[in-house]
């Protein structure tokens, strides 16, 4: 018996490396282990076993079963595992990818958000003010003098009930210190709107972003430190900055803001970049008539302002060439900006 | 304004001086260096050369060829394109071995199989002056041989950008003046700018009248008799030359030269065509003028103008007339020099579209301490180059204007609006540098120039122009700040805007002016009512942008257009931005922000992965939903006609309108080259985005399982999914917890469902929050809810 059991296990151990897929294992352990199986009727011969022999035997025949049992669990893995691994074979990992539709935001939001982010940092609160706007908010409060060239409609776009398309961001500034006590540290991104023919450098509706701090103290000092860490963080802290003096209405002293940059295959050149300067008293004066109190009188508050075209900021930075791609919406331009 | 380096170091020794350094001082100084060139460098080999003989080239019908004496013994033949010579002439002759601007250089070489020995130059080959149209013809008694860098000395020119602030700056004594001041150089004080020491006399009314003070104060005339009008000298051509001015006689140049060594314009008249004495008028009505540029003016009352007693003869300030200027037979001259209001010179300069040197120097302000002086400077150089004889007296009408009041500076405050804690000395150098004297009250004194500085603020400009703003240090300090509104709102389109192109939409930016057209197409018309309407601009600059947007999905069609046109498969786009509009009975402009989608096409990238599937209407409403829907509220749909659109249908937020979306009426969508359906939709985002409400509380997750229990059924068409969903929401079953549509069939041919039957399943889910619900509990509450389906009207139960 215990020699026809070890015969068993034998031919076993021998023909399961001849099991190569799920059927020949099914054949297999239905050979030994099945109802009919070699196993199952050796066992069988148990009752003819002399007694005492029979706890040697009955373990024995345990023995071989556990082993053939394993034998075939052992196989059905591997052949799983080697299922698993053909699966996986055919599979070209050069083949593309199934990748979700991709979009971009767009350039100047990118931009503006640069800007948004770095001046919030900064201490900046955001700020808006209507796009139709009155001749006082755009220009008389804002300095500029009744026959100033760009108050006429050659320049300006007019309604008929003489409202106008603001100029500039400017008027954000007026709007917010006539509604808020000083200190105000505000910026206010939005459209502007000039009588411009549309072409590669013009736009009639395009982007500023303004901002304003007014409070006791404010110096030229704070202008050009809150500026040069706004193109440091837009544009790389070792941007070199300058500051040009310059003239603008509502503001004095006023600047122009150059940045150092090298276009690629060029040498590196100075670039325009935004306007600024202390406010002007004037402007200060007339707010001061506007609330009837004397919460900005020039004697107590200073400040700054400034504004930067967010058309040019986004031109500069990603050498567009035409400044209309940036209104036209082409798939192909957007879809540049994904990974930007 | 165009500045020459030689002109101005008639006033200021500039020669250690490098060109770059100079553009610095002017950059840093507020005067913006535009663009920088070097005229008449690297003229060897470039001589004067006399025509002696031109024939025509034997194979080149252009051409000619020419012998030259170049002031050697031989004649020296060169081969010439140009026209505008005789024989006689002198030329500029570039011989063999002459670098000329731009690296060219001069070889003898054949043209056409003619020998030619060098190059007869224009005026721009050397760059001497702008003028092209042949070669530069040498008015000159030098010799030939002479080399040409004797005539024309090497110069610099600068081209300068003056603020408004500065027209004093608009003359070559006004830079070399701020030079001086910023360089802290002596000035070689050039008499004719000090006082006139001719006698003036007041004019009669015969004389001159000052009719129209307001806008002419100060008049002066000078009556000069017996000139000769005739070419300029070389020294005088060449000045005018190297800032660009075409010579013209000596009469005109003289003014000219006047004009930018001082800023001050002039006008000479023909006295002989003057009829009788001067008035200073405003037009009359209607009243039209003949200016030297050829044009015909149509004045109106406000424009000033210069007559005699029959006629204008100049739009003051501005343009003189044809009919009365200085030509050639000229021989008495009445020589005008005024001052005159800048408002009113700006305004008809602009009405009339029309700007000469003249006009942008009075219409900035001129210096009126300078009137008589330029007048007398100018005569001065007419009896020298034209002759004649000039009255002993300059006439005078009016009174100039007065000089500008003196201004106090407080130093500490003008030290902290600096940041730099700048000694009164220090101030005190600088401002005396540009010429203001401190009187006994401590008071500053203006320089008749200066008419800008009037305030404290203004002295504080200069003092930080000239002190240099890189000199000041930055400060860096920030304040806690409270977030605004407009904080949370900018953060709230920046989400929505991050979470459509994580979806694939493109963010858009389209112009708000749009056309008659676009408004027409009456997409607009969505998001208006019939109570509102758009906003049109009074003159719109052209027919494309006439109006105000009132509307974000004319741009985002204009955009799917022009990416059709692309071939994009995909139309995925968005913007987020400003319209306006207004109430009919209200001329009060509305701004509001809105959102609006455009959606068709393919909703994957072309790919090995099989063919993607094409947007439809249920994309839209997805989306929307995903983007604004929260716990409380949620978005529905309610049908609406609409003449552009396909299906139309208003968006609901709760119960509120939030917005409008439909399809794009199919033959405006294949006027686009789109053939598949195009969606739109348009949110009022004040509407749908609701400020951010205190933080809920989770809820528990379920410990016991859920079973589900399906149902189909049979309805008839038209009946809404809304209908039977409302059924099951307002279910009082405690154990449903929820409900899916999970199948929709419907078949139009009729041949597995009739044709006004459709077919829809739903997943109902039980669950209880204490146990795990048994088989019976489950059963006796979806039979509760099936017999309810049982007794709506045509529902049957499949």
């Amino acid at each position: 018996m215990i020699e026809q059991l070890d015969a068993i296990h034998q031919e076993a151990l021998s023909a399961v490396a001849a099991v190569h897929d799920e059927p020949a294992l099914e054949d297999y352990r239905i050979h030994f282990l099945g109802k009919k199986g070699t196993l199952t009727q050796a066992a069988a011969g148990m009752r003819h076993v002399a007694k005492e022999d029979k706890p040697a035997v009955g373990q024995k025949l345990n023995q071989v079963r556990q082993a053939i049992t394993g034998l075939v669990e052992e196989r059905a893995e591997a052949l799983l595992a080697a299922k698993d691994a053909t699966a996986a074979k055919g599979i070209d990992l050069t083949l593309p990818g199934r990748r979700p539709q991709e979009a971009a935001l767009h350039p100047l939001t990118q931009v503006m958000h640069r800007g948004i982010s770095a001046l919030r940092q900064m201490g900046f609160t955001l700020a808006a003010g209507p796009e139709v706007e009155t001749e006082f908010h755009c220009f008389d409060a804002l300095n500029t003098p009744v026959d100033h060239p760009a108050r006429n409609e050659k320049d300006t776009f007019y309604f008929a009930d003489g409202h106008l398309l603001r100029t500039h961001t400017s008027s954000v500034q007026i709007r917010t210190m006539e509604t808020t006590a000083p200190p105000v540290r505000i910026i206010a991104p939005g459209s502007a709107y000039r009588r411009d023919e549309i072409d590669a450098t013009h736009l009639s509706v395009f982007s500023q972003m303004e901002g304003l701090y007014v409070a006791e103290d404010v110096s030229v000092g704070d202008l050009k430190g809150t500026l040069e860490r706004l193109f440091h963080s837009i544009f790389g802290p070792k941007t070199p900055v300058r500051f040009r003096p310059h003239f603008f209405p509502f503001t004095e002293p006023s600047f122009e803001i150059d940045i150092k940059l090298q276009p690629k295959g060029q040498e590196a050149r100075w670039i325009e970049i935004a306007g600024c300067g202390m406010v002007d008293p004037n402007v200060f004066a007339q707010i001061c008539q506007s609330r009837g109190d004397d919460l900005y009188d020039p004697d107590k508050v200073t400040g700054f302002a400034f504004g930067l075209g967010l058309e040019r900021l986004a031109m500069i930075m990603w050498g567009i060439p035409d400044i209309r791609w940036l209104i036209e919406n082409d798939h192909r331009f957007l879809g540049q900006f994904a990974k930007a | 304004m165009n500045t020459s380096l030689n002109w101005l170091q008639d006033h200021i020794d500039l020669s250690d001086c490098k060109t770059a350094e100079l553009a610095d001082r002017l950059t840093f100084a507020g005067i913006e260096v535009e663009g920088i060139t070097t005229h008449g460098a690297g003229m060897d080999h470039v001589v004067v050369a006399q025509v002696v003989s031109s024939d025509p080239h034997p194979n080149a019908e252009r051409l000619s060829v020419c012998q030259v004496d170049d002031g050697t013994a031989e004649p020296r033949q060169i081969v010439c394109g140009a026209k505008n010579y005789k024989v006689g002439d002198k030329v500029p002759l570039a011989l063999p071995g002459a670098v000329l601007p731009g690296d060219f250089k001069i070889k003898s070489g054949k043209l056409r199989g003619v020998e030619s020995n060098g190059m007869m130059c224009s005026g721009r080959e050397l760059q001497i002056s702008e003028d092209h149209e042949g070669l530069l013809i040498l008015d000159t008694d030098a010799s030939p041989g002479t080399p040409i860098g004797e005539l024309f000395e090497s110069d610099t020119l600068f081209e300068l950008e003056i603020t408004p602030n500065r027209p004093d700056l608009l003359s070559h004594l006004g830079i070399a003046r701020e030079l001086a001041a910023l360089a802290k150089r002596p000035l070689k004080g050039v008499s004719h700018h000090a006082a006139t020491t001719v006698s003036q006399r007041p004019a009669t009314p015969e004389e001159i009248t000052l009719v129209a003070p307001e806008a002419c104060p100060y008049y002066t005339a000078r009556r000069i008799s017996g000139v000769q009008v005739g070419p300029s000298p070389d020294w005088l051509k060449s000045k005018l030359n190297a800032i660009g001015l075409r010579p013209i006689n000596n009469i005109v140049d003289i003014t000219n030269f006047v004009l930018f060594e001082m800023g001050q314009p002039l006008h000479a008249f023909d006295a002989n065509k003057l009829d009788g004495g001067i008035c200073v008028r405003l037009a009359r009505e209607n009243e039209t003028f003949l200016a030297l540029d050829g044009n015909e003016y149509a004045l109106e009352n406000d424009d000033l103008v210069i007559a005699d007693q029959s006629k204008a003869v100049a739009i003051g300030g501005v343009m003189g007339g044809e009919d009365s200027g200085v030509v050639e037979g000229t021989t008495d001259i009445l020589l005008e020099s005024a001052y005159f209001t800048p408002s009113h010179i700006r305004r008809t300069s602009r009405r009339l579209d029309l700007s000469s040197d003249s006009s942008y120097r009075f219409e900035r302000g001129v210096d009126p301490a300078q009137t008589a002086g330029a007048s007398e400077l100018a005569t001065k150089l007419i009896l020298e180059l034209a002759g004649g004889e000039a009255e002993d007296f300059l006439l005078i009408a009016g009174e100039a204007p007065a000089p500008p009041a003196p201004v106090a500076l407080d130093h500490e405050r003008a030290a902290r609006l600096l940041g730099v804690p700048l000694s009164p000395d220090d101030m005190g150098s600088i401002l005396t540098g540009l010429g203001l004297e401190q009187s006994k009250d401590q008071r500053w004194k203006i320089p008749t120039y200066r008419h800008d500085l009037e305030r404290h603020i203004d002295l504080v400009e200069e003092i930080t122009r000239v002190y240099g703003i890189d000199k000041i240090p930055a400060r860096e300090q920030a304040a806690f700040t409270e977030p605004s509104k407009e904080d949370a709102r900018y953060d709230a389109y920046l989400r929505l805007r991050q979470r459509l192109v994580s979806l694939g939409y493109h963010d858009c930016l389209t112009i708000k002016l749009i056309s008659q057209d676009q408004l027409a197409d009456d997409l607009c018309g969505l998001r208006m009512g019939s109570q509102t309407q758009a906003v049109p601009l009074k003159k719109p600059l052209s027919q494309d942008h006439t109006t105000l947007r009132p509307s974000v999905l004319p741009g985002l069609l204009d955009v799917a257009e022009r990416n059709i046109r692309q071939g994009a498969g995909s139309l995925k786009f968005f913007e987020i931005g400003t319209v306006f509009s207004k109430h009919v009975k209200s001329p009060k402009v509305l701004e509001s922000h809105q959102l609006g989608i455009l959606l068709a096409g393919d909703m994957a990238d072309h790919s090995w992965h099989g063919k993607p599937r094409e947007a439809d209407i249920y994309d839209l409403t997805g989306l929307i939903e995903s983007l604004f829907e929260n716990d409380k509220q949620k978005i529905s749909l309610r049908p609406l006609e609409h003449e552009s659109l396909l299906l139309a249908a208003e968006i609901l937020l709760g119960k509120a309108v939030i917005g409008r979306l439909g399809q794009v009426w199919p033959k405006r969508a294949r006027a686009m080259d789109r053939e598949g359906p195009l969606f739109v939709a348009e949110i009022d985002l004040a509407k749908a985005i609701k400020p951010a409400a205190a933080a809920e509380p989770v809820q528990d997750l379920p410990r016991f399982p859920s079973v589900t229990r399906d149902i189909a059924l049979d309805v008839p068409a038209s009946m809404p999914n809304a209908e039977l969903a409302s059924y099951f929401s307002k279910q009082n079953e405690r154990l449903l917890v929820g409900f899916q549509l999970f199948d929709f069939f419907s078949d139009p041919s009729g041949e597995k469902l009739p044709a006004d039957r459709k077919s829809l399943a739903y997943s109902l889910t039980y669950r209880a929050a204490d146990r795990t619900l048994k088989s019976e509990e489950v059963d006796a509450a979806h039979e509760k809810i099936v017999r309810g389906l049982e007794k709506m009207s045509d529902v049957r139960i499949r």
